[in-house]
């Protein structure tokens, strides 16, 4: 069950455990070619954004900015997910996050608070504060909707996801009613934790925030 | 023909030696024969120990219900009456009271009748588990109550279902392996599976099956059979209590491999014993055999006498140790009440007489053979005491040392199952007498030339090369013994350094993770003194010396790999449990570019040492640093450790949280849930303090299984080493007699015999340590596979204690003679 030397730190944030940040395009061979990117989506998020067990080129981050770069949007999008992260978490990083200076963000937070009973009282307000912080710097602010899982019980469940549409509709923001639409529960494509998407799960959540992406671009450039 | 009146004359002839014979081969069969009942006991035991941590003699677990094929095997082997089986579901869910004004985060446990096939859930109340979790019930742990403000008898919400708590769990078998826990337990009956509507599409649910074997032989067979059953589905992990990896289970397994390991050491060590005897009471019978042998008395007839001799003294000996391992084990229950669960019933077991007899003879034939062999080589010319010594490595010296290699050898396979491990042991076994050999020889060689100053001291060395002297073979069977004992020694000071002070009592049993910088010191208030804080960034390696982490490879690694996200920390100083194990310091002054310490851990996983370069990207910044130590741990306790640690300067300003470690009485943990709780909703507390009361308890209860057998068999070793010296030295007392008559006072001969018996003792002591530590080392790291403390100041004291054994013997054994007039002993030589 347990290994000797993986032990209490690893152990102890058993689902918070692995992320992938992106890694860049290969760039030697494209870098003269391509267009500067004309803006920077930062995805903001815990280990569902890290890619938790699949390949850095897999997580949806690396994903996403190959399907907007096949639709014509020279974007960077950057993995700035961070597996086991709470909302409080991202809060307490939202300064560093504002250093890689985003037009856009992909703000997907609170599972791991949901996955710990924490009050979604305190998710709320967490949200609440980063996306201040965020569009006080003007940034566009996409946010992706979340589902809590069915043993966590009903009345738990309903206040959980209650979170999302309110704060969507209190601060404006894009919402992505559920970020992983389709792809929750279902066993081929998620790991065999049952939670974090493989890399065909991963496709499925791209194609899901896509178009909510393209409405930030959109908005952030006026076209 | 042996002739029978020529035996008794021998032995009444030579009572002392005969005696000493005696007594090493009741020691060997003393030791032989409780060990081995004890071991079986034990061992017994310690399974017994695994079964409950994991409930059960199979456990299949998956994140979803078992695949159809699996379920009809298990059903065809339930039909069959080859196993029972019963199942669980594990998962959180937050329950609240009906009223719901208050809830939480707790740890669901769904089960049905049967569990735990092995253990036993233990209530406050003293009822049976079975009993109470009717359906409709709740047995919950009692931080449930304390936090919710619940009592017995009060109704609980969880999912759709209200049911009533009945009772409080004390303890659950399988908790320890299955720790993790961020909310206390609650029992629910499988009955009530249904109307909790928890388990389904969209639930994380661990769904476990547990299996009890009818026939336990058949285990391994089933086990495979349910894992061909899986079809291939990784989701799904079968597993045997003997394989389910876990901590505890690899201290067992290590137990069991010292134990054996002690068992085959005590036997090399009555086999020292009872060489060294024999060669000495033929010695005494040398003058005999020449006589004999001028009478025309043929090889093949005087080996005969002797072997019958040997055989009568060895029956004697095993008698009387199997009188005295019934007489022993009287005692055994007394000395290991509550160490040893009630149901092993501790007594000798017959395959333990049958194995020890069996092995015995085998051990009195293996050592004896050399001495008899050599009367061979005794000449009739010894009647006048000068004869030739003749070569000690002939042909059949080389058959007679090649047959007690293989007897070992196959003694180390019966016991340790692996051939790697007895050739190993084989090796290491030669190597010992060989190192032991050579260091002898050179030393004495030493000792030849040096020429001091003190008289009695310089006669002491003359006595360690007079004719016909047996100094080396002595210094050769001293070292080896000790060094065997030095070892046990070591190696059961570093099992418990490693494994049982890794539970000290005041160890952390309170852990907080999530703790964001802006709340780390009004968290430290309210914890109090005592609580350790550990900085967590999250970041991954990139690269090692410029060439990228090739991920897919990486994440193929069976063990942990570089791929994955890491827990990065900064501090400047090593944690207690932590040592350098290459650089000099944590970090260099002398570099300014960025530095790491990097866990050994690391290193197995790829391969990097001091002065390469790892670079890394820590949310989304590039860091290279170089790496200026590597750590490893002296324990294996649930204390924090990080693969990479670096300066405060690398990592301080990086988006961080802190991890805390405390120590909290068990009645107070309730209340500081809740006060952390409402002040820091986002904090989460993981309460270990079951787990490590358990895990202290084994460690504990192993911790005395282990001195046992070390200072059982340090005891036997030493009482046989005793027993040889004391033959051997009779030799010597020759000596002090000449020393008398040629008008030496008392005071002088005892102190040349005191030094010589000293530098007996510290030379084969020297050697014995420089040994020891090298073998202890290798058993250690490569055997056990943990780290490796010399204990440099306790091994001095074994090596201060073993000399003055050996000095005092020595001289016990002249002692006597001193205060004799030289006649009286004169008068008894010439009358032998």
């Amino acid at each position: 069950m347990f290994n000797l030397r993986f032990f209490t730190i690893t152990i102890l944030f058993a689902f918070l455990l692995v992320s992938c940040q992106k890694e860049k395009e290969p760039a030697a061979v494209n870098a003269t070619e391509k267009p500067a990117p004309r803006g920077t989506i930062v995805a903001f998020g815990d280990s569902l954004t890290a890619g938790y067990g699949v390949p850095e080129t897999d997580a949806y981050p690396a994903q996403l900015e190959r399907r907007l770069n096949q639709a014509g949007y020279k974007w960077r999008v950057v993995n700035a997910g961070i597996s086991g992260e709470t909302s409080t978490g991202a809060l307490a990083r939202v300064e560093w996050i504002l250093k890689l200076a985003p037009d856009i963000v992909v703000l997907e937070t609170g599972a791991n608070d949901g996955l710990r009973g924490q009050p979604p009282e305190l998710t709320r307000k967490n949200i609440e504060r980063i996306v201040t912080a965020l569009q006080a710097k003007n940034v566009v602010v996409v946010l992706a909707g979340m589902q809590m899982l069915t043993n966590m019980g009903s009345p738990y469940r309903d206040k959980f996801v209650a979170i999302y549409p309110r704060v969507a509709k209190e601060r404006k923001l894009i919402l992505v009613p559920f970020f992983l639409d389709k792809v929750a529960g279902e066993e081929n494509l998620n790991l065999s934790d049952g939670i974090h998407p493989n890399p065909q799960g991963y496709a499925i959540v791209t194609e899901t925030i896509f178009p909510y992406v393209l409405q930030a671009i959109k908005l952030k450039t006026g076209s | 023909m042996v002739n029978a009146r020529f035996l008794l004359r021998q032995v009444t002839g030579a009572k002392r030696q005969c005696t000493v014979f005696v007594l090493c081969v009741a020691l060997s069969m003393i030791t032989l024969v409780s060990l081995g009942s004890f071991r079986e006991s034990v061992e017994s035991s310690l399974l017994r120990d695994a079964q409950s941590l994991h409930a059960a003699d199979i456990i299949i677990k998956s994140h979803s219900p078992v695949p159809p094929g699996l379920e009809r095997k298990l059903a065809a082997l339930r039909d069959r009456r080859e196993i029972t089986s019963a199942r669980f579901w594990e998962f959180y869910s937050v329950v609240q009271k009906p009223s719901a004004d208050a809830s939480l985060l707790c740890n669901i446990k769904v089960v049905e009748p049967g569990y735990p096939f092995y253990g036993s859930v233990r209530l406050a109340s003293g009822r049976p588990f079975e009993k109470v979790l009717a359906p409709g019930s709740l047995v919950v742990e009692q931080a449930l109550l304390d936090r919710l403000r619940l009592k017995i008898g009060d109704p609980l919400m969880i999912g759709n279902a209200v049911l009533t708590v009945k009772d409080v769990v004390v303890q659950e078998p399988d908790r320890p392996v299955n720790f993790f826990a961020l909310g206390p337990r609650v029992f629910v009956a499988a009955a009530d599976r249904a109307t909790l509507a928890l388990i389904g599409k969209g639930s994380r649910v661990e769904h476990v099956t547990l299996v009890k074997v009818t026939d336990p032989p058949r285990l391994e067979r089933i086990a495979s059979e349910l894992r061909a059953a899986t079809g291939n589905d990784g989701r799904v992990r079968v597993e045997t209590y003997k394989n389910a990896g876990s901590r505890v289970k690899r201290f067992f397994d290590n137990l069991l491999f010292f134990l054996n390991l002690s068992g085959i050491f005590t036997l090399l060590l009555s086999g020292f014993g009872i060489q060294s005897t024999l060669f000495a009471l033929l010695k005494e019978q040398e003058r005999t055999i020449a006589v004999m042998k001028a009478l025309g008395a043929r090889s093949r007839f005087i080996i005969g006498h002797f072997l019958g001799l040997t055989l009568i003294l060895g029956l004697l000996g095993t008698v009387a140790g199997l009188a005295g391992s019934f007489a022993l084990q009287r005692y055994l229950p007394a000395l290991f009440s509550g160490l040893i669960p009630a149901q092993v019933t501790l007594q000798v077991s017959t395959s333990a007489i049958l194995q020890g007899m069996a092995i015995g003879l085998l051990v009195v034939l293996l050592f004896t053979a050399l001495p008899l062999y050599r009367l061979k080589e005794v000449k009739p010319r010894a009647i006048f005491g000068k004869e030739d010594t003749a070569a000690l490595w002939n042909r059949s010296t080389w058959i007679i040392a090649s047959l007690g290699a293989l007897f070992f050898l196959s003694m180390v396979l019966i016991r340790l199952r692996d051939l790697k491990t007895g050739l190993y042991f084989m090796l290491s076994l030669v190597s010992l007498i060989l190192i032991s050999y050579l260091l002898a020889w050179v030393t004495l060689h030493f000792l030849k030339r040096s020429q001091p100053k003190n008289l009695a001291l310089r006669q002491a060395l003359k006595g360690l090369f007079r004719p016909h002297n047996a100094s080396l073979s002595i210094m050769v069977t001293l070292s080896a013994a000790f060094a065997v004992i030095f070892a046990i020694n070591l190696v059961e000071k570093n099992l418990n350094a490693t494994f049982i002070e890794s539970f000290p009592p005041g160890a952390p049993n309170v852990f907080f993770i999530d703790i964001q910088p802006g709340q780390r010191d009004a968290f430290a208030r309210m914890i109090g003194p005592g609580g350790a804080f550990y900085p967590i960034v999250k970041g991954n390696v990139t690269a090692v010396n410029e060439i990228p982490i090739d991920q897919a490879q990486e994440r193929k690694s069976r063990g942990d790999n570089l791929a994955r996200e890491m827990n990065l920390t900064y501090r400047e100083y090593l944690l207690p449990d932590e040592r350098i194990e290459s650089g000099e310091t944590l970090f260099r002054k002398d570099w300014t570019e960025p530095q790491v310490s990097v866990l050994d851990t690391v290193v197995k996983m790829h391969d990097m040492k001091v002065g390469d370069r790892v670079s890394f990207r820590v949310q989304g910044l590039p860091i290279t640093a170089r790496v200026s130590s590597v750590r490893t741990r002296t324990s294996s306790g649930f204390s924090p450790f990080f693969y990479f640690v670096f300066p405060d300067s690398v990592l301080s300003q990086a988006p961080q949280t802190f991890f805390a470690a405390v120590r909290v009485d068990k009645a107070g943990i309730s209340a500081l849930q809740n006060r952390v709780v409402s002040a820091f909703p986002n904090v989460s507390v993981i309460d270990l303090t079951e787990t490590v009361t358990v895990f202290g308890k084994i460690m504990l209860r192993l911790s005395s299984i282990v001195r046992f057998f070390t200072s059982f068999s340090v005891i036997a070793g030493v009482l046989i080493i005793i027993s040889s010296v004391f033959a051997t030295r009779y030799a010597r007392i020759q000596e002090a007699v000449y020393f008398t008559i040629l008008g030496a006072r008392r005071a002088f001969v005892l102190k040349v015999f005191a030094a010589e018996n000293l530098v007996l003792g510290l030379v084969s002591g020297v050697i014995a340590l420089l040994i020891s530590q090298l073998g202890s080392l290798i058993i250690c790291r490569k055997g056990l596979d943990m780290t490796y403390e010399p204990y440099l100041g306790e091994s001095l004291l074994l090596l201060l204690a073993t000399t003055l054994l050996v000095m005092f013997v020595g001289l016990a054994v002249a002692l006597p003679i001193l205060y004799q007039k030289p006649v009286a002993f004169l008068r008894e030589q010439s009358e032998e």
